[in-house]
């Protein structure tokens, strides 16, 4: 059939792509987009490493058709780090040593940035929770939940700062 | 000049950064202009021969570069960690998944269509899919030499003496089950030619052997191979064996262009290694006081079409096979032995998972039965400095079990505080 | 041996799922015309966590998706009177965080709560859920029990089906091609009603249902009145089970009783699954979920009064 004129929102910027309608949103991040930062580990929802945002809700990007991304906002690891500037997740992450193969981060990050969005103040359950469609195969959740509890630290005491 | 202050202190990791920010670049990630995509045909059946590969009707599509076969292998068409006995493309199926033929096209789509366009003829063979049927007498050799790949064998003192002054025997069968790594990054790479020089980007724990045994079955000379460990998303021994690099190496040396192949996560379970599946027959022997006297063990490791690093998880198997425990008398064999599963391989332990659960099993039944608790009868027969282990040798130092015990004790009593009891 | 067997080979999974259309419509009276002419070449397409990957492992044979997530006519939650519409539409998140959903029926919360992960929960709904007819699916149990209805529609017009009506085997339903499942809605269960789910997975999170259990119980002046229990992976679809509800209604509730159903539940599991592998792990494993799931309907907390 005819290319599907895709046209949606990347990390802030409008795209519009022409392309195939069998592409899943992965597909098109990945091999259009380039934006390699998504994994694909699962290709069917259980591993969590295509997990991308979009219209601000955690969705595993591989069970996504990229033409039901039509006119949403996705957002993707490329687009968690502002103006060069790393976002507390991903310094908490590097600090807490909360990264071993990386594979699972990215999704990590974006699962975890999603929690923080809506909770700034979760407890570990909260958290253990809200990474819980994320597979860690290095088996280092702990360090991850403690640098999603730096994170959460910093950010309020950011904004703690920034209110005074 | 280093800072001789980083010793014991916490520094981030230097690849951190690029795997928080998606900019680190594993094997999938890798683009390559003009790169032609791979695709493996596998067998559906588990054990036959390969009498017929018909790829004409494969090689008719548009878009269709080339379909290999074990007759296109230019050097020896084998390879292996420690055993060379897996062939790159084969004309003997050793297990549901074995590679049959490797398409090249222009398109990703294109290929997985080829792969349905190439006739395959197999003359079956009856599968042994455990390790009993496989060493049974008349069972079909998978391979030339026969199903029992090694034996271990360990012997010290003597067992059938110590059973005389046993207070305690216990005799028991166990079975592990196979264990897929689940590494999240399935496998992949890219290759091309560079002059003369042929470059395999992959994931991958062992660049060096790949690049020995990409070398031999291309029949190139090492120095004109080169193998470039790209980010690797987990392996836990699974990404020691050969995957895609033969494959890519094959692709890109005969086509003169470049070459991609992802696994997906099927492909991926299907094709690789696994942990090994034991089944164990262990007798242990103790005395009233709960010191052991004696361990009997054979062991048999599922090694499954190819050796991988079978040989190595036996041989870790056997030499484990007391565990942190003084034996005086040990009579402990271990096979490894091939079937028509999946092959084994490395994965975290190298066999020594599996023999713990037996050993420590069996102290559990053994403190039961001589009504002492599973503590104190690892108290007695801990290794500790000038214990001689199984295979004989003296422990000096670095003795760390009983100390270990006795930490593990006191954590335990202090987050499960009715813990006890009777039982200290 | 000798014996020659020619092997076709089926590569499993696609790349790029070969679709001829991909429609998008945004009115429902579009979306049912589309369907009527296209009959099942056209997939509707909802939250997709089922439907995709089949679709990419080349388990269905279509010629296209009609995606549904452009029809405001199948959102939202509302309250109408004595009952509860929930467009098909609707996600498992949405229904794990509605207020309304979680006051006045928890266990339709509950069950949401426990599917998949929340990526998936964000992205499944409950008309996907009733549709894919899974034995395992969690909020359909919940529903079975609530006796909702689902309304569907399509260009020749409307009808109403009981859920548990709607659902005939593994990944069978009666629903024609040309239809949509528009709404599904059940009545608030009365007041002085307690209710609850339970779901029993291999570990927490991103595990199918090896049983899930849920229950409705209306209490006057102690005594269950009316009571409804609803099981799911123990037959090809989740079901009402008349006979545990007969054990509970007329009594009260108390240690005996629930040691009584527990034990009823054993048998009725059994029954069902007659010599299927999973029937002795299954027979053991729904005292454990049933007494979990009483205990708290009767005495709150899931704390056993002795």
């Amino acid at each position: 059939m005819a290319a599907f004129h895709l046209e949606m929102k990347v990390n802030g910027e409008l795209v519009a792509v022409d392309i195939d309608p069998g592409m899943r949103l992965l597909d098109v991040l990945r091999e259009v987009l380039h934006l390699t930062g998504t994994k694909e580990g699962c290709g069917e929802g259980e591993c969590g490493a295509c997990s991308v945002i979009l219209d601000g809700e955690l969705v595993d990007s591989c069970l996504v058709m990229a033409p039901q991304a039509y006119g949403k906002e996705v957002v993707t690891i490329e687009g968690v780090a502002a103006l060069g500037q790393l976002h507390p997740l991903q310094e908490a992450f590097i600090e807490a040593g909360a990264v071993q193969c990386g594979f699972c981060t990215p999704g990590m990050i974006l699962a975890a940035k999603v929690l923080l969005d809506h909770n700034p103040n979760p407890d570990r359950q909260e958290i253990a929770r809200a990474i819980s469609g994320n597979l860690c195969r290095c088996t280092g959740y702990s360090k991850i939940i403690k640098a999603v509890e730096i994170a959460a630290s910093r950010i309020k005491a950011e904004a703690g700062a920034a209110s005074d | 000049m280093i800072e001789k202050n980083i010793v014991g202190q916490s520094v981030p990791k230097v690849d951190a950064f690029g795997k928080v920010t998606g900019q680190t670049r594993y094997a999938a990630d890798l683009d390559i202009a003009g790169a032609l995509h791979l695709k493996v045909l596998r067998s559906k059946v588990a054990h036959g021969l390969v009498k017929k590969i018909d790829t004409s009707r494969a090689l008719k599509i548009p878009g269709v570069t080339a379909v290999f076969t074990h007759a296109d292998i230019p050097g020896s068409n084998s390879y292996g960690i420690i055993v060379k006995d897996q062939p790159v493309l084969t004309n003997k199926v050793r297990f549901k998944g074995d590679a049959i033929a490797l398409v090249a096209a222009e398109e990703e789509s294109i290929a997985v269509k080829a792969l349905d366009a190439i006739a395959v003829e197999i003359e079956e063979l009856p599968p042994l899919f455990d390790i009993q049927a496989a060493m049974a007498a008349g069972a079909p050799a998978i391979h030339d030499n026969g199903n029992v790949l090694t034996v271990t064998k360990i012997k010290r003192g003597n067992v059938e003496a110590a059973l005389d002054q046993a207070a305690a025997v216990v005799s028991r069968r166990y079975t592990t089950q196979r264990v897929e790594h689940g590494y999240i990054e399935t496998e992949a790479g890219i290759a091309y030619m560079e002059n003369d020089m042929l470059i395999i980007k992959a994931g991958t724990q062992n660049p060096h052997y790949d690049r020995r045994d990409a070398a031999r079955v291309l029949g190139l000379p090492i120095n004109k191979v080169r193998v470039i460990q790209t980010a690797t998303g987990g392996g836990f021994g699974g990404k020691l064996d050969i995957s895609v690099q033969c494959f890519l190496g094959l692709a890109a040396l005969k086509l003169g262009r470049p070459v991609k192949i992802v696994y997906d996560r099927q492909e991926s379970f299907v094709a690789t290694a696994k942990r090994h599946p034991f089944i164990v027959d262990y007798t242990s022997v103790a005395a009233a006081d709960g010191r052991l006297l004696a361990v009997k063990a054979r062991i048999f490791g599922d090694t499954g079409a190819y050796a991988s690093y079978g040989p190595a998880t036996l041989t870790r198997a056997a030499v484990h096979a007391t565990g942190p425990y003084e034996v005086p008398n040990v009579d402990l064999e271990a096979f490894c032995v091939y079937t028509n599963n999946s092959f084994s391989g490395a994965m975290r332990g190298f066999g020594t998972p599996q023999i713990a659960f037996v050993f420590e099993s069996q102290m559990d039944l053994l403190a039961r039965e001589l009504k002492m608790s599973p503590l104190e009868i690892r108290r007695r027969n801990v290794l500790r400095p000038g214990s001689i282990t199984a295979t004989g040798q003296e422990l000096t130092s670095s003795v760390g079990i009983a100390k270990t015990l006795e930490a593990a004790w006191a954590r335990a009593l202090e987050v499960m505080p009715g813990l006890g009891g009777d039982c200290r | 041996m000798g014996a020659r067997a020619y092997k076709t080979y089926k590569k499993d999974e696609i790349k790029v799922l070969k679709l001829q259309e991909f429609c998008q419509p945004v009115e429902l009276k579009k979306a049912l015309d589309l369907l009527a002419v296209a009959g099942d070449q056209l997939k509707p397409l909802a939250g997709g966590t089922d439907l995709i990957p089949a679709a990419r492992q080349g388990e269905l044979k279509i010629k296209g998706f009609l995606d549904l997530s452009r029809l405001e006519e199948l959102k939202g939650i509302k309250e109408e009177g004595r009952e509860i519409h929930l467009g098909s539409l609707t996600t498992f998140s949405q229904l794990e965080l509605s207020p309304l959903i979680k006051d006045q029926v928890p266990l339709l919360a509950e069950a949401a709560s426990t599917v998949g992960s929340p990526q998936i929960r964000n992205q499944g709904t409950i008309g996907g859920n009733i549709a894919n007819a899974s034995p395992a699916a969690d909020t359909v149990t919940a529903l079975v029990a609530l006796e909702a209805q689902a309304r569907l529609v399509s260009s020749q017009g409307i009808r109403v089906v009981p859920v548990d009506e709607l659902l005939c085997g593994m990944g069978e339903t009666g629903i024609q091609p040309q239809e949509i499942i528009q709404e599904v809605f059940f009545a608030i269960p009365p007041p002085e009603n307690r209710n609850g789910f339970v779901k029993l997975g291999r570990r927490k999170a991103l595990a199918i249902a090896r049983m899930n259990m849920a229950v409705i119980i209306t209490l006057e002046d102690g005594v269950i009145t009316r009571a409804r229990v609803a099981l799911g992976a123990v037959g090809p679809n989740p079901y009402r089970n008349q006979i545990l509800e007969g054990v509970l209604e007329g009594r009260k509730p108390s240690p005996s009783l629930l040691e009584e159903f527990t034990s009823e539940a054993e048998q009725e599991v059994a029954a069902k699954l007659g010599p299927r592998p999973s029937a002795p792990y299954k027979r053991e494993a729904i005292k454990g979920i049933a007494r979990d799931l009483l205990s708290r309907l009767f005495f709150g907390n899931g704390q056993v009064v002795a």
